[in-house]
């Protein structure tokens, strides 16, 4: 059954929209996500669902009542909100607090019942405040106050929950009790919960349907499988993530990448060599730094296949699960002649993909500088009984370079790609130094006709 | 207790004076003014003379003294806990500045009619209706739609009582020999008090306290932030219509027979919170019965401090109860806020 139900709203400050064509229903236990970049109308929403802002157009209908033709107090008897920050500057006890909740149940004059106190103290027992019952609402830390704002707002007995933020103030233990608290109330009891979340994790582990608003619409509405989509943050929040489903809690979690830089692009291409997630932070730092990256071979599934998708990165791929084929190594080879520099992962080799370390033998005979990430030793992840241990020895027998860290990468790159373009501005000085510079020149002078 | 501190004060305070006059003897004034006490108590010993400047003169002093402490104190509550800023007091939506101009034209341009209404003083009715009408004034300058912004209503409250000082001044330059009357009513007293004053005063601010009662667990949720008191059932547009025209009234007519007496709707309603907290339950009769006590000993300080001449009341209310006041907030270990 449908409880609350938002039709068509439309909000503005003055002649600004703030927020349009809205439509929103939901029902009994449900968790509603509202997400979205700063600016994009999610408080604004809130507010308008809470009767604090009247919508331009459009109704909000509580139970088929227009909310907006309701008497505050009985709005408060359905509706509790946990605003994004609670000033209170009077030096109220933690217990008055919470009583307030109980004021749209009481008349003018009514004392607090036995039943009123029974309430108070199990919303104060639920949000682990009920020691602070005594102490001034000013002098509680940060998480205590909204702790007891929240047991202010249970103390309603609302059947329609609106949270803004309520976890900023809220260190991790604190903020997963209280969602789980949330949630519970929301399974149990068929409390219906609409909250305000900038952390996706957060969302994604306790909204069981989200709102995605962007610049004042609605961008994306329903599942969170529907909703919480890479293709969706990366164009709602410009930023590159990666979403995944979590083994342990069955709900998506969202790795955000940094956002994109707008670094001037190297016209210098770089191919790197990994799998099963070694790859993705070099990707990501590679193509940052303005460098046209390619990676292969990568089997589809694998996560660095995924992060290239993400990250627009050019690969040479194989089937899932299955060994690279000539063909596919013919085709990465081909990759691989294009680019000015190699990097070979700490990945794990085995029978699968050890071809992609003959194929960085080959561009380093090539004269293609190559470095190897060294995180893991190779020893370590050789699953061919040393054929990996020995092509890699091989490897930097004609001049590989070994790292610690794929956060050495970018410098170093850098200063290869710089010493590169200073060679090729005085080739002639250098003679011999590029032997078989054929691969590596083209793209270089493709860049410089002259 | 606190009422009982009261009937003290005002025993007490009958004692002060020129006239020596013994407890015992006021006592039994004020014991025979009771019915069926009146038959039992032996007043022979008492004077006329006694009886008349007990009951004429002192005893009306002193209750206009406590009607005012108190309708001041409970007002300053009242603006201090509509505006959630601690700077508010009575005064601040312009009912001493309208209640001064009307004052001080009456003074220039009808101080020789001996009008009356009601059986009130031409002064007083016209300082009474010039502190509502500028609070009327006020308000309504500071609406827009059907809202009243609290910072609106604030500074329009304070750009009102400059424009009238103003023009209060200029008034004050041409007044001539009345200057000084007008002078000493603006600094606030209770020089010529009389029954009738009481009588006309008294109904406005029991009435408006015991309004402003029903309304104390509004005020308390107010002081958490307007959105948030809605979203606990108030309506807080309405609830800050009726306390300000409360206080407004209150202020108002307290001021048309004190003139205007300083510093009590501004420090009672701070002490009375440092000491018992900010619920407003009980911070508003509280503060109220604190307000008719501290003013009724500075109004009895005044009359005898400085020997035949009178002090002004607003002076020694600012000089007794700021020193007490630095000292309650120095005692708190944690600050205070409003």
């Amino acid at each position: 059954m449908v409880l609350l139900r938002v039709d068509g709203v439309e909000c503005r400050y003055g002649s600004v929209k703030i927020l349009e064509g809205v439509n929103l229903s939901v029902k009994e236990g449900d968790f509603v996500g509202i997400l979205g970049p700063n600016g994009s109308g999610k408080t604004t929403l809130l507010k308008s669902i809470s009767r604090t802002l009247k919508p331009h157009k459009g109704t909000i209908l509580l139970d088929k009542t227009d909310i907006y033709s309701m008497k505050s107090v009985d709005l408060a008897k359905h509706m509790a909100i946990v605003p994004q920050e609670s000033n209170i500057g009077f030096s109220f006890s933690a217990l008055d607090i919470v009583l307030m909740g109980r004021n749209p149940h009481m008349k003018r004059f009514q004392m607090e019942s036995e039943k009123d106190m029974a309430v108070v103290k199990k919303a104060m027992l639920r949000t682990n405040t009920w020691h602070l019952a005594d102490r001034p609402i000013n002098e509680l830390s940060g998480g205590e106050k909204q702790r007891v704002v929240i047991a202010r707002a249970l103390a309603q007995e609302p059947r329609v929950l609106l949270l803004d933020e309520p976890l900023t103030h809220l260190d991790m233990i604190n903020q997963l009790e209280i969602m789980d608290l949330v949630k519970l109330l929301c399974v149990k009891e068929g409390l219906i919960v609409l909250a305000v979340i900038h952390d996706l994790n957060l969302a994604a582990r306790y909204c069981n349907s989200a709102l995605l608003l962007k610049g004042s619409r609605v961008f994306a509405a329903g599942t969170l499988d529907e909703v919480l989509t890479s293709e969706n943050i990366k164009t709602v929040f410009k930023v590159d993530a990666i979403v995944r489903r979590s083994i342990v809690t069955n709900s998506l979690f969202v790795i955000p990448l940094s956002p994109q830089k707008p670094s001037s692009p190297r016209n210098c291409a770089i191919h790197i060599v990994c799998g099963a997630g070694t790859g993705t932070l070099v990707m990501k730092a590679l193509a940052d730094e303005g460098y046209e990256v390619t990676a292969g071979v990568l089997n589809i599934l694998d996560t660095d296949y995924e992060t290239a998708e993400l990250l627009n990165i050019p690969t040479v791929n194989e089937a899932p699960f299955s060994p690279i084929t000539e063909q596919t190594k013919r085709a990465n080879l081909e990759m691989i002649s294009k680019a000015a520099i190699v990097v070979i992962t700490s990945v794990p080799f085995g029978y699968g993909n050890l071809s992609n370390l003959e194929a960085a033998l080959w561009a380093v005979k090539q004269g293609i500088k190559t470095y190897i990430v060294d995180e893991v030793p190779i020893e370590g992840r050789d699953f061919t009984g040393g054929k990996a241990t020995a092509l890699i020895a091989e490897l930097r027998k004609h001049g590989a370079i070994s790292i610690n860290h794929p956060s050495e990468l970018p410098t170093l790159v850098n200063a290869t790609h710089d010493r590169m373009e200073l060679c090729k501005h005085n080739q002639t000085e250098i003679p011999g130094h590029m032997k078989n510079t054929e691969p590596i020149t083209k793209p270089l002078d493709s860049r410089e006709p002259s | 207790m606190l009422i009982v501190a009261l009937i003290f004060a005002v025993v007490f305070c009958l004692n002060i004076g020129f006239a020596p006059i013994s407890f015992s003897d006021i006592l039994a004034i004020l014991g025979k003014q009771i019915p069926f006490l009146n038959g039992s108590i032996n007043s022979s010993s008492v004077s006329n003379i006694n009886e008349t400047i007990i009951l004429q003169i002192r005893l009306p002093r002193i209750l206009a003294g406590a009607i005012v402490g108190a309708g001041l104190a409970a007002a300053g509550v009242m603006y201090q806990g509509v505006f959630r800023n601690p700077m508010a007091d009575s005064y601040l939506l312009g009912a001493s500045a309208g209640a001064s101009l009307g004052y001080t034209l009456t003074a220039i341009y009808a101080g020789s009619l001996a009008l009356t209404f009601l059986g009130l003083g031409i002064f007083q009715v016209v300082a009474f209706t010039g502190a509502i009408l500028t609070v009327f004034l006020v308000y309504f300058m500071s609406r827009i739609g059907n809202k009243v912004p609290v910072t609106t209503l604030l500074l329009s409250g304070i750009v009102v009582n400059i424009f009238i000082l103003a023009v209060q001044t200029v008034f004050e330059l041409r007044s001539g020999k009345a200057l000084m009357g007008i002078v000493a009513w603006i600094a606030g007293g209770f020089t010529n008090i009389t029954w009738l004053d009481i009588y006309a005063v008294f109904p406005f601010v029991l009435a408006g306290v015991i309004i402003a009662y029903f309304y104390t667990k509004d005020l308390n949720m107010l002081a958490m932030g307007d959105d948030t008191a809605q979203h606990l059932g108030v309506n807080t547009e309405k609830v800050r219509q009726i306390l300000l025209l409360t206080a407004s009234l209150i202020t108002g007519a307290v001021v048309s027979i004190s003139g205007v007496i300083g510093f009590v709707g501004l420090i009672i309603p701070h002490m009375t919170r440092l000491v018992i907290g900010p619920d407003h339950r009980i911070l508003l009769p509280t503060s109220a019965i604190v307000g008719a006590i501290f003013l009724i000993f500075c109004d009895s300080l005044a009359r005898v401090a400085t020997g035949a001449s009178e002090l002004p009341v607003g002076v020694i209310t600012a000089l007794t109860g700021t020193p007490f006041f630095i000292y309650l907030l120095r005692k708190r270990k944690t600050s205070y806020s409003l």
